[in-house]
């Protein structure tokens, strides 16, 4: 997702949504996890959840804007959201793109498609942005780790 | 118990232990299937919202950790392309 903002930042707006945790460690904790070492308790205030946030920002030097949802969880509630989704709202306010649950549905490709159909190809090849180490990698049954998408660079353009 | 039943039981058995190393091999460990049934599958069925339907308007906390926004204030000019995740 980084390479595509990277790609598509001047002719569409990107944002980021931190929802809950999907393998805290005080729930469905994966080997990546410790491996990777991101590892976090689920979030029981706003301040923790916060504090993830910026942890995540900091270390994967992450550079789309970003907001947080609630703890009342309305965001991940109104999109269906955990552990990772993608959508593209277009600029009457309607769904332009629904992707489905992540891990396995998760799929940038798919924005970035819908970004080509829409704005042509890009050809830019210089990688402005370079996420830095992953968190691991998509495990059946669950968001594996690093649901979000510069925590998990597997291919070379830096999506998932 | 009756041979049929004998059978039937311990086919039904098997199946299960199949199933379950099945899914362990592919989760990566029987703990792995625990969670996948306890948090996984609960959500299997979620994401209702489908191209052409209105965008649904949250509150959001900025990286800040003091100031608010809602989503649609960042629609309108432009696409928005919205990413959920975590860290996890």
């Amino acid at each position: 997702m980084v390479k595509i903002y990277s790609d598509y930042k001047d002719r569409a707006d990107f944002l980021t949504v931190y929802v809950r945790e999907a393998h805290p460690t005080d729930e469905w904790q994966m080997k990546s996890n410790v491996k990777e070492d991101v590892c976090y308790a689920q979030p029981k205030t706003l301040e923790q959840r916060v504090a993830i946030a910026k942890d995540f920002v900091e270390r994967q030097k992450y550079p789309l804007p970003f907001g947080i949802d609630d703890m009342n969880n309305a965001a991940d509630l109104a999109y269906s959201a955990w552990p990772e989704r993608l959508y593209v709202i277009d600029e009457r306010g309607h769904i332009a793109y629904a992707g489905g649950i992540g891990p396995f549905k998760y799929d940038p490709q798919e924005v970035r498609a819908w970004l080509t159909k829409r704005f042509g190809p890009v050809t830019q090849t210089s990688p402005t942005v370079t996420p830095s180490a992953p968190t691991g990698s998509a495990q059946p049954g669950g968001p594996a780790t690093a649901a979000l998408p510069a925590a998990t660079p597997a291919t070379a353009d830096g999506t998932r | 118990m009756s041979r049929f039943w004998k059978w039937t039981l311990g086919s039904v058995v098997g199946l299960l232990v199949i199933a379950f190393a099945g899914l362990s091999f592919m989760a990566g460990s029987p703990k792995d299937v625990y969670g996948l049934v306890r948090y996984a599958l609960p959500h299997m069925h979620r994401g209702k919202l489908h191209v052409g339907e209105d965008a649904p308007d949250v509150k959001l906390l900025a990286l800040d950790g003091s100031s608010r926004f809602h989503l649609r204030e960042r629609t309108g000019s432009r696409p928005l392309v919205v990413i959920f995740g975590s860290y996890t």
